[in-house]
């Protein structure tokens, strides 16, 4: 007996197996996405759970019951608040100077061609290719040695994060920069502007996005920095830090509910620039249609 | 100063450059003039003496390089499996997502928000010895009744494949993204099946994206030591936990630094190996 | 004013209390600091920054399970004197502390904390005093000084107590979660089962390891020798190359134990009792123990007076009694037992804090020397990886 598939001629056999297989193949990579997708958030939704939870001793691995008091008492941990304000108000003073430095050093190197051009670039590209463990303890030779003693604290720990954030800055801004259109500033320059008007009305508001980005991608870093700033940190503790020294004892829920506001401000933002982006392109698109 | 800027044009790039390059040049290549200096000293803590004592390099490559040769596999699987694990995914979310696709990068991205110790610690959670997990693993029979998943180079080698995944998705999503359709589409028209438009276009057109992936995710890989910490036994150490305890609980300096810079130089190394295979321009683009 | 009132009454008891003290002590009394650098505050605080290790103190639930229906000790200071304890549970080993504060201590700055506790059987606690960064008591005020057992008063690393006091003994043991495993009674059963592979943890402290191992060996741990050294560390190297080992874990291996991953682990005595886990448990191994002594020192930069008030009050036998039996860890006032017994029956018999005689005599203590030997630690950093 023959199937329907073996009935047909050669040719349409071939169509229809080959049909078959791309909508396997179609359907495979989707659910292979979906399936990658819950691996990468699983760690994230336990956090968040666990957040919720009233353990039963010191450890918080075993459900027990439902509860809002972690949230509500979320600083009732010895050094937590301290450790979240002192992460906060680094990320947001390092990120502000790194993207400064950056930009500028970018617009440097994509606009100008100079003696050094290269060695500049080697030295920007450095500090991404050592290893985390190795800038830590070469700054805290810096810090810490025969002839100088600097107090390590919340300076130093500003210090490194700047230095390890200028790199990432650079190389987001420049990306931005190649494709940037120099006609317009020409433009402005033709209608009168000076470098210095040209500079603020055109070029900085065009390649602001990118130094958000950039800006975003600092803060990022450097509120999840660990290896540099535990080595440079002294008596001052970051959020990191807290949670590397708490979790050799036991992890309180608080730690989970820090960890998982922090996420879910950063999702909320991103949610919004989503939401953004689709609601102005579909405004483009239906100016286009009228 | 537009006037003192227009007269002296060759000035400008050296101004933009100069406060930016001065904060790396005193914290991150000054530093690293220290790490040499003490890299060539002798003696214990705290009494350290320079004597230009190079043999602190061959001691320690002579001691430790089961660590480096350990961390250079690791790095090396765990940047593999991020590239076979990401690259269908961000192939989805680049041709198949449609509208959603920056929802989904948001979702790639995600995990890298919550703190890194405390993604490492919830994996200690999920894979515990006597948690779900692991009982489930092993009623089927694929671990042996007494395995574990903690403790072991597989949980190492995850660990760096979860925290690093972002790394390598990213830049590949920035150039599978920038492939043009169009390309495809005359792909198709041409008698090409799906496999061989993949294999002649989509791939080689999202080379720079591989290269930036593995480059951005190998480098710190081999330099990490918070998973080994955490997810496995003294027989997984890296020769990052290797300089960390050298560091910070032997206070064993020279060799702490001297492994440093062979860290720092075994990496270069492998980067000018990787460029002359992949061809330079790939890495600077 | 109450507490106020106290304050001045405390001041002008120990006023007294310097004609009994020898003339070291009365110079010492009248000195204040200890020649440091940075010389703490000489006035008592509002508050105590008190760094210890984990499960080292008495808690509403541990006081609650013995039956005593008082606050715990650091709230009854608090009533007390009005100084508040900020305790940071944050020692988690000898050597990573001390590596954690050597910097700052070698320049004479200070590590914002009054008190930090460090244990005799490491080299730490002698290099902490021999370096000058522990700053010497106000004996004036700690009259209670003189409640110390005699055992504990010319320790090697201090004479004279002048820089120190013990906070608290304890013991070596094995301890073991009974979800995972049968008992496990002897380091021959740690090193050597075969289904405890991968799940049995040891410390990163040298004395404590090789201390339980030598034992094991048959080799008396208080008198080291080469070989004796050797053999315990090749036992180790064994145990580490086939995977017995899971981690050198400094005190984080009890949460690791309670949580299953390890199924028996070396572990201290008062810790399992902490823990108040139904599963987890410990014991004396078969070939004997080690006792050892955490104390108390003021590092540079703490306030002597305050540090000083908190050590006098510790010491004052109910006070001390009540510790015990919540911290379950064994004080080094006099008579405690007796006190304790007055708190709670039960202490009568609980030998793991008031030790008998003959538990006693299964304990040993280590060779300081073993300790400072610069060869014996980089054999023993070369065992764990390092």
């Amino acid at each position: 007996m023959t199937t329907a598939a073996e009935a047909l001629p050669t040719r349409a056999r071939v169509g229809v197996m080959s049909r078959a297989w791309r909508f396997v193949a179609r359907h495979a990579l989707t659910v292979y996405a979906l399936l990658a997708v819950a691996y990468l958030l699983l760690p994230i939704v336990i956090v968040i759970l666990f957040s919720f939870n009233h353990p039963t001793g010191r450890f918080n691995y075993v459900w027990n019951r439902f509860t809002f008091d972690n949230w509500l008492n979320w600083n009732s941990v010895l050094g937590i608040q301290g450790a979240v304000q002192t992460s906060l108000e680094i990320a947001a003073l390092a990120t502000l100077v790194a993207t400064a430095l950056g930009t500028l050093i970018a617009l440097a190197l994509v606009r100008h061609r100079f003696f050094g051009w290269g060695l500049t670039s080697l030295i920007i590209f450095l500090p991404m290719a050592t290893p985390e463990i190795v800038m830590g303890s070469s700054l805290l030779t810096l810090f810490l040695n025969d002839q100088n003693t600097i107090q390590l604290g919340f300076w130093t720990i500003f210090i490194a994060h700047v230095m390890f954030t200028i790199s990432f800055v650079v190389v987001t801004v420049k990306a931005r920069l190649i494709g940037f259109d120099r006609h317009l500033e020409e433009a402005a320059m033709d209608l009168g502007a000076n470098e210095w008007k040209t500079f603020q009305k055109v070029t900085l508001p065009l390649i602001a996005p990118a130094m958000l980005a950039a800006g975003l991608l600092g803060f990022a870093l450097s509120i999840d920095d660990f290896v540099i700033t535990y080595l440079n940190a002294g008596p001052v503790q970051t959020f990191p830090i807290f949670v590397w020294g708490i979790a050799r004892v036991a992890v309180p829920p608080q730690v989970n509910v820090v960890a998982s506001a922090i996420f879910l401000v950063a999702i909320a933002l991103g949610l919004g620039n989503v939401i953004w982006q689709y609601r102005s392109a579909r405004r483009t698109r239906n100016q286009a249609v009228e | 100063m537009g006037e003192f800027l227009h007269r002296h044009k060759g000035l400008t790039p050296y101004l933009l450059l100069a406060p930016g390059m001065l904060w790396l040049t005193i914290f991150f290549l000054v530093p690293m003039g220290f790490l040499g200096y003490q890299s060539l000293e002798s003696g214990l803590f705290p009494h350290f003496h320079f004597s230009w004592e190079f043999s602190n390099f061959s001691s320690a490559l002579s001691g430790y390089h089961t660590q480096l040769i350990r961390s250079f596999v690791y790095a090396g699987i765990a940047t593999v499996a991020c590239l076979v694990l990401a690259y269908p995914l961000v192939y989805w979310i680049a041709f198949r997502a449609g509208p959603w696709r920056n929802l989904f990068l948001l979702i790639i991205v995600a995990p890298f928000f919550v703190t890194y110790l405390v993604r490492t610690l919830a994996w200690l959670n999920i894979l515990a010895d006597e948690g779900p997990v692991v009982r489930i693993l092993r009623d089927i029979h694929v671990l042996a009744p007494d395995g574990r998943l903690l403790a072991t180079t597989f949980a190492v080698i995850a660990g760096i494949t979860y925290n690093f995944f972002p790394f390598m998705a990213l830049p590949l999503y920035v150039s599978l993204e920038q492939i043009d359709a169009r390309l495809l589409e005359a792909a198709k028209d041409l008698y090409s099946s799906p496999t061989q438009a993949f294999l002649r276009v989509t791939l080689p057109l999202s080379a720079p994206g591989i290269v930036a992936g593995t480059l951005l995710t190998f480098i710190p890989a081999a330099g990490d030591f918070i998973n080994a910490a955490l997810l496995g036994t003294p027989n997984q150490a890296m020769i990052g936990n290797v300089i960390q305890a050298k560091f910070l609980e032997s206070l064993d300096y020279p060799t702490a630094a001297s492994l440093s810079f062979i860290l720092m130089g075994t990496i270069l190394i492998a980067l000018l190996v990787y460029a002359r295979v992949v061809g330079p321009e790939k890495l600077t683009g | 004013m109450n507490e106020r009132m106290t304050r001045d009454q405390l001041l002008r008891r120990g006023a007294v209390g310097v004609t009994f003290l020898s003339v070291p002590g009365l110079l010492a009394a009248c000195g204040g600091g200890g020649g440091s650098k940075s010389a703490g505050s000489s006035k008592v605080n509002k508050v105590l920054e008190f760094a210890n290790w984990p499960y080292y103190m008495d808690t509403p639930a541990t006081l609650k399970a013995a039956g005593i229906h008082k606050p715990t000790t650091p709230k009854e200071f608090e009533k007390q004197t009005g100084i508040k304890v900020n305790y940071y549970e944050e020692v988690n080993s000898n050597p990573e502390y001390f590596a954690k504060v050597q910097g700052r201590l070698s320049k004479g700055e200070g590590i914002g904390r009054d008190i930090i506790v460090s244990t005799d059987n490491d080299r730490f606690l002698g290099d902490y005093i021999s370096n000058k960064w522990a700053q010497k008591l106000d004996k004036s005020l700690i009259p209670n000084i003189k409640n110390l057992i005699p055992a504990q008063q010319h320790p090697p690393f201090d004479p004279h107590r002048d820089y120190s006091l013990p906070w608290a003994s304890g013991m070596d043991g094995i301890g073991w979660n009974d979800k995972v495993t049968d008992p496990v009674t002897s380091v021959k059963q740690l090193f050597e089962d075969p289904k405890l592979k991968g799940r049995v943890g040891v410390w990163n402290s040298m004395g404590d390891t090789l201390g339980l191992v030598m034992l094991e060996n048959g080799d008396d741990p208080a008198k080291v020798t080469n070989a004796s050294f050797n053999r315990a560390i090749a036992r180790v190297q064994k145990a580490v190359n086939s995977g017995q080992i899971r981690k050198f874990y400094g005190n984080d291996y009890a949460a690791v134990l309670a949580k299953g991953d390890l199924a028996a682990t070396m572990a201290w005595s008062g810790d399992i009792a902490n823990l108040a886990d139904p599963h987890v448990h410990w014991l004396v191994p078969t070939q004997g123990g080690i006792i050892w002594t955490d104390n108390m020192i003021i590092p540079l930069g703490g306030s002597v007076p305050t540090a000083s008030t908190y050590m006098n009050f510790m010491y004052e036998p109910m006070i001390s009694a009540q510790w015990a039996v919540g911290a379950n860890y064994i004080s080094s006032v006099k008579n405690v037992k007796q006190d304790a017994v007055k708190l709670d029956p039960k202490a009568a018999s609980n030998n793991l804090t008031f030790p008998t005689d003959k538990t006693l005599s299964q304990m040993h203590q280590n060779d300081p020397a073993m300790l400072r030997n610069p060869d014996y630690n980089k054999k023993w950093l070369a065992v764990q990886g390092q």
